[in-house]
């Protein structure tokens, strides 16, 4: 009997467990509870879109990468309380979840999924093509040609970072002013090539000869990753040494370690901010920051979750410039009147007076 | 001292399959030694550990003054006065012996530090009631087996045991420790403690104890009196049937040599010389017996001859040829087989079945594989036959190797060895550990092979051992061969006198 | 009872502790339930969480397929684990020799151009060879100079993981148009097929043909250790290196056979996913699999059969936890926290044995661990 003992025990437990998973929650209960909720949710705030489900798949930096999943969640977070949505989020842990993410949420009915990141590019295409009847967005990467129900996402923000590079060279006391790259990838460089072009045409346009260190155009320097703070703070040091009293790096949390080197420089260092107004996002170090290249990733992806809600469609790819605003400067400790004179060049970008 | 009795009645312990213990009863008193023999696998183990709180009685009592009680754990047997000296010591070896002593019960000064002093001082005062002759500062592994067991016995009698049991204390000890522990053991006594002797030795048995319980398959089959019984009489209350204690040989026949060592000097990995210039050879036909006390060498001189060692200087030769540079398996197809000293470490892989233990040293050979493929059904064949052969008590062959007793486990090493085609068969303590009746056994079959016309190498730390099986004996002696002598022109006296590096007067003179 | 039986039980049983101890987690974590004070609704959640687990690991052809997907790595890593703990090895190096295995194999794969019933075996090959070549290296260590292979192997992974980064942004490797770490395609000659190709071309059935490289490497994995005097060499040394040393068994160089045995199945391991799944190598292409096969291993007991069910059996939670979640919010996380609490109960029996109130059965774990012992 002995023998049985361990295995009654063992039914005994699924029985039990079974029993309280049932009894306390059947499917038909919960599903009352969550329409009551909606009932309530109506009667008080009718909002668009009640009704559509709004998905996003993250790569493999998960939804919480201080980078652009999360300021792409925060675009999805603004459509739920604005537009009433319901929102989910699946994240991937390789690349071999890329397609069954999508196929997951494609099997609830999504009628829009956010996808972050050009690795997701080609995985985002299959599913679009497999489910003309959903809306699919991707951040930082176009379709050529435009697929019907997949917009691409994408920033100009060479824009913006002309913008910062004019204004860094027109800040600098040591006449040398310094960038730098996570990983040597387009949607990095693209930031590094505007900022250099800033710094050319203040020179031009001054008659000056404040140098840059990190980019030539074509090559420069790289932490190779997007995670370590320590790399961060050794470019920083040593564009410091050779130096840059402005740096600009682009390079996700690794800038970060680069805050850290200019709070500890006492001022000597200071840096421009990437993506969002880090002078907010990071408060530990907002000293540091003279102004920040905004990207907003998150306007653009709730734009395409409210063209979905309305009816309007993703036809066409979304490019983010300084016209539309969907990049932008946001100045922390610029002089008023330097602020004003980048704000025209700004002007010019946009009215296209200005070439890049 | 409070006087004590310690009662175990009518105890029973069941495993699955198994009765382990079969309403036990025994008792012990402070103030007397009791002795509990039996074979391996009698049920000794389990019986202690039920009187020590690791295991719990399915059935019966103990009782401590006729007051029935109950172990959950260790602690509780040892704060109701019992305890323990386990074969296995349990010392930290890079710690002090005043260290090890009070680990777990350290006397503290102010502010909880430790109190080493009191510590040394505790030990110092222990080791001089009974004589122990401990250094408290001394450090663990620099001691010797027999101070170290002084050591377990030291940290017993401080958590003021009044019934000391000691698990098979002497298989570790050389025959003059052993008569140093039983004048400690002479000592608690007369100090008012009662001590639990778990043997499977009848002659230590008879000599310390004041009465003797015979266990077997779990039960208690019988109680002597060392005064009125024999050798003889308790080998059978443990057997079950009438053993015999001498070995029945024949006079050697020996003719041309097998196995001849010239010179052969091993040094360890710490450059000492552990083996030194040893020269002899093994006859066809005859046992040799290298006695010696335990660590002058004998570990590795068979190890050498088997192979595992690399010999410094010398030659050895099986047959006339020279195998000294052989590898292990060339040893074993030119005829050598070897019955290894710690079966469990060397001699079996326990995890494996009983049958793969059995092919161990000669799955390679044709009648087992082919090219890579293993001719499972060939080993199993052959297994059932050993099985038989050999009297290997298993009813499956494909159970694991350690679910054998150590004697069967050493039968499986013997008939492995033994049934191959072999010249030399190099044999070391081939009897450690292993009950009476697989002492008999293995005996018979090393008797057997030696009349089959092998060369037979027996190395042992049993003196009775060698002096029954040996047509000659070598004393080994801090790596060198200082006696090579007739068993039966000399006495166990002169030969214990070799093996402590002295000469017999008869030999000096 | 029969020993395998009763550790099959005994896995079972940890499984079901754990997928209590995580539903407890779900409850608990379920804040908005628990600030309702809706007990029910929470439980509710639990049964709703499960539900989807099982739906998205077993409940539909896809759902298997999945399973399948993530089971096939995670298999012939496992051998690989497992091979090395039968020898008495502890291999922590499976990521590594993923990694040499996924490079040989796509390297094959995209310079040679040969038809499919070539290609496909031809580059299996190359996987299993870069793997066990890459293997055998901390065998030849351990056995030269004794470094143990647990540091070893892990030096082994670093050293991998760089030089597969590099290798791929040179322009042997470097796919068109791609400044990033990432691989060129190889050729769909030496693409392994879709093990549900004959279903048509469903592009949402990803499982592909290396779980049946899976299934055979398991089944030579099997007859190495029952049939063969080199399997039988392996377990003695694994076992007891002494003992082996004295029947006459050559341990050293046993140490890098199994060892490159080890190796080619991850190799194999890293070729499949690259040759069935993606379709190029990146950098990330081993994941933390080199690692979590370590657990396959462990639960599977080092055998055959035993790593092939818990390959299924974490192929199958990392499936259904996708489900779980787009069903119920509960993260997929929990997936690790399960699979944690399965390892924990199953390296504690005496903790599932007293929650399961069994007594006085012994189940051995001794060799598994071996490896530790040096």
């Amino acid at each position: 009997m002995r023998k049985h003992k361990g295995l009654k025990s063992a039914a005994l437990a699924i029985a039990a467990f079974a029993l309280i998973a049932s009894a306390c929650g059947s499917d038909d209960a919960t599903e009352e509870v969550a329409e009551e909720e909606e009932v309530t949710e109506e009667t008080t705030a009718p909002l668009p879109g009640a009704g559509t489900l709004a998905c996003m798949v993250t790569d493999t930096g998960g939804v919480d990468d201080k980078g652009f999943n999360q300021i792409s969640y925060a675009g999805m977070l603004q459509a739920e309380s604005e537009l009433g949505v319901t929102i989910d989020l699946l994240e991937s842990a390789s690349d071999a979840d890329y397609a069954p993410n999508l196929q997951s949420f494609a099997d609830k009915g999504c009628n829009i999924t956010v996808t972050v990141g050009f690795l997701l590019g080609d995985a985002t295409k299959a599913a679009a093509e497999a489910n003309a009847g959903l809306s699919y967005a991707i951040v930082d990467y176009a379709y050529d040609p435009a697929i019907a129900n997949a917009r691409g996402l994408v920033f100009a923000t060479d824009q913006p970072s002309f913008m910062a590079g004019y204004l860094s060279a027109a800040m600098s006391k040591t006449g040398i002013v310094g960038t730098y790259g996570g990983i040597n990838i387009p949607p990095v460089t693209i930031f590094m090539e505007g900022f250099r072009k800033g710094v050319e045409y203040y020179n031009t346009q001054k008659g000056a000869t404040v140098k840059l260190l990190g980019w030539d155009g074509k090559d420069g320097t790289f932490a190779g990753n997007f995670d370590s703070l320590d790399d961060g703070k050794n470019i920083a040091k040593s564009q410091a040494d050779e130096g840059a009293d402005i740096i600009f790096p682009v390079a996700g949390p690794v800038g970060l370690g680069s805050a850290q080197y200019a709070l500890e420089s006492g001022g000597k260092v200071r840096i421009i901010g990437v993506d969002v107004d880090m002078s907010v996002s990071n408060p530990d170090a907002a000293a540091v920051y003279i102004a920040s290249v905004l990207k907003k990733i998150d306007a653009a992806v709730f734009a395409a979750i409210k063209d979905v809600v309305e009816g309007s469609g993703v036809t066409d790819n979304y490019v983010g410039t300084l016209a539309n605003g969907g990049v932008g400067v946001a100045f922390t400790a610029v002089p008023d009147a330097l602020k004003a004179e980048v704000e025209a060049i700004g002007a010019g970008i946009a009215d296209g007076s200005i070439k890049i | 001292m409070h006087e004590m009795k310690f009662e175990l009645r009518g105890i029973t312990k069941r495993f699955p399959g198994v009765v382990a213990n079969d309403n036990v009863n025994l008792s012990v008193e402070t103030g007397e030694v009791l002795a509990l023999i039996g074979e391996n696998g009698a049920g000794k183990s389990t019986l202690m550990n039920v009187l020590y709180g690791l295991y719990r009685a399915d059935e019966g009592e103990l009782l401590i003054d006729g007051q029935a009680t109950q172990f959950s754990s260790p602690a509780d047997a040892i704060a109701a006065g019992i305890g323990m000296v386990h074969q296995h010591f349990m010392l930290v070896p890079v710690m002090t012996v005043a260290e090890n002593v009070v680990l777990g019960v350290e006397p503290t000064g102010r502010f909880g530090s430790l109190d080493i002093d009191e510590a040394r001082r505790m030990v110092r005062e222990v080791s001089d009631r009974y004589h122990l002759e401990l250094d408290p500062d001394a450090i663990i592994e620099d001691l010797s087996v027999g101070v170290r067991q002084r050591v377990e016995i030291v940290k017993v009698l401080m958590r003021d045991a009044k019934i000391v049991v000691f698990d098979e204390p002497t298989a570790v000890l050389t025959p003059s420790e052993i008569l140093e522990f039983f004048g400690i053991v002479r000592s608690l006594v007369e100090a008012g403690r009662g001590v639990i002797f778990i043997t499977h030795k009848l002659k230590e048995a008879l000599e310390i104890a004041d009465r003797i319980n015979v266990l077997r398959r779990g039960k208690v089959v019988g109680e002597a009196l060392p005064k009125n019984t024999s050798e003889a009489a308790i080998a059978e209350m443990m057997v079950g049937r009438p053993v015999l204690l001498v070995v029945d040989k024949a006079p050697a026949t020996p003719r041309e040599a097998m196995l001849t060592l010239a010179g052969v000097s091993v040094v360890d990995p710490d450059g000492r010389t552990v083996v030194d210039g040893a020269s002899f050879e093994v006859r066809v036909g005859e046992i040799v017996c290298v006695a010696g006390v335990q660590g002058n060498g004998q570990t590795e001189l068979v190890e050498a001859i088997a192979g595992l060692r690399r010999v410094a200087s010398g030659s050895i030769s099986l047959g006339g040829k020279n195998i000294t540079g052989d590898s292990p398996r060339e040893r074993h197809a030119a005829g050598m087989a070897h019955i290894p000293e710690d079966r469990q470490r060397q001699g079996l892989v326990t995890e494996l079945s009983i049958t793969e233990n059995l092919v161990l040293t000669r799955y390679h050979d044709a009648e087992f594989s082919q090219g890579i493929r293993m001719k499972w059904d060939a080993a199993a064949a052959k297994s059932q036959e050993l099985v038989a052969a050999y009297d290997i008590r298993t009813t499956d062959p494909s159970q694991l190797a350690s679910t054998l007793s150590g004697g069967n486990q050493q039968k499986v090493i013997v008939a492995r060895e033994l049934s191959r085609n072999i010249r030399v068969v190099v044999a070391a303590q081939p009897t450690r550990g292993i009950d009476v009746g697989s002492i008999e056994y293995v005996h018979a079959q090393i008797v057997k092979e030696r009349d089959a016309g092998r060369a037979v190498l027996v190395v042992s730390t049993e003196l009775d051992e060698v002096m029954s099986l040996a047509d000659r004996v070598l004393v080994m002696y801090r790596g060198k061969i200082v006696a090579d002598v007739d068993p039966k022109k000399v006495s166990h006296m002169d030969i214990g006198l070799y093996m402590a590096g002295s000469r017999p007067a008869a030999v000096v003179a | 009872m029969n020993e395998t039986l009763k550790s099959l039980r005994f896995t079972l049983l940890a499984v079901v502790a754990a997928l209590f101890v995580s539903a407890f987690i779900i409850v608990i974590t379920d804040i908005e339930a628990l600030g309702d004070g809706n007990l029910g609704k929470a439980f509710g959640t639990v049964g709703r969480a499960y539900w989807g687990l099982f739906k998205g690991s077993f409940g539909s052809l896809r759902a298997i397929s999945n399973t399948i997907t993530g089971a096939t790595p995670l298999l012939l890593a496992g051998l690989a684990v497992s091979a090395a703990f039968k020898a008495g090895l502890f291999n922590i190096g499976a990521t590594g020799q993923m990694l040499a295995g996924a490079v040989t194999g796509l390297f094959v794969g995209f310079a040679f151009q040969l038809p499919p019933i070539i290609h496909v075996p031809f580059a299996l090959l190359a996987s299993a060879a870069g793997g066990a070549a890459f293997g055998a290296i901390p065998g030849v260590l351990k056995a030269r100079t004794g470094a143990h292979e647990v540091i070893t192997t892990i030096m082994l992974n670093g050293i991998a993981s760089f030089t597969v980064l590099w290798l791929l942004k040179t322009q042997l490797f470097k796919r068109e148009g791609r400044d990033d770490a990432i691989s060129k395609f190889v050729e769909d000659s030496a693409k392994l097929p879709k093990l549900f190709g004959f279903m048509g071309n469903r592009i949402d059935l990803l499982a592909h043909t290396g779980f049946i490289v899976g299934l055979l490497a398991t089944f030579a994995f099997w007859w190495l250790l029952r049939k063969t005097t080199l399997g039988f060499e392996m377990q003695a040394t694994g076992f007891n290196q002494e003992a082996a040393r004295y029947a006459g068994m050559r341990t050293k160089s046993l140490m890098v056979t199994s060892m490159a045995i080890a190796g080619a199945f991850a190799g194999l391991a890293g070729g499949s996913e690259v040759l069935g799944l993606y379709g190029y190598a990146s950098a990330t292409v081993a994941g933390d699999i080199g690692f979590d096969a370590i657990a396959v291993a462990l639960l599977g007991r080092s055998t055959p059969i035993g790593t092939l069910v818990s390959a299924l059996l974490f192929g199958a939670l990392q499936a259904g936890g996708r489900q779980m979640q787009v069903d119920t919010d509960v993260p997929i996380d929990l997936i690790i926290v399960l699979r944690a609490l399965i390892v924990m109960f199953i390296a504690a029996p005496l903790l599932v044995k007293a929650m399961f109130r069994m007594r006085g059965e012994a189940t051995s774990f001794g060799q598994t661990f071996r490896g530790w012992g040096g």
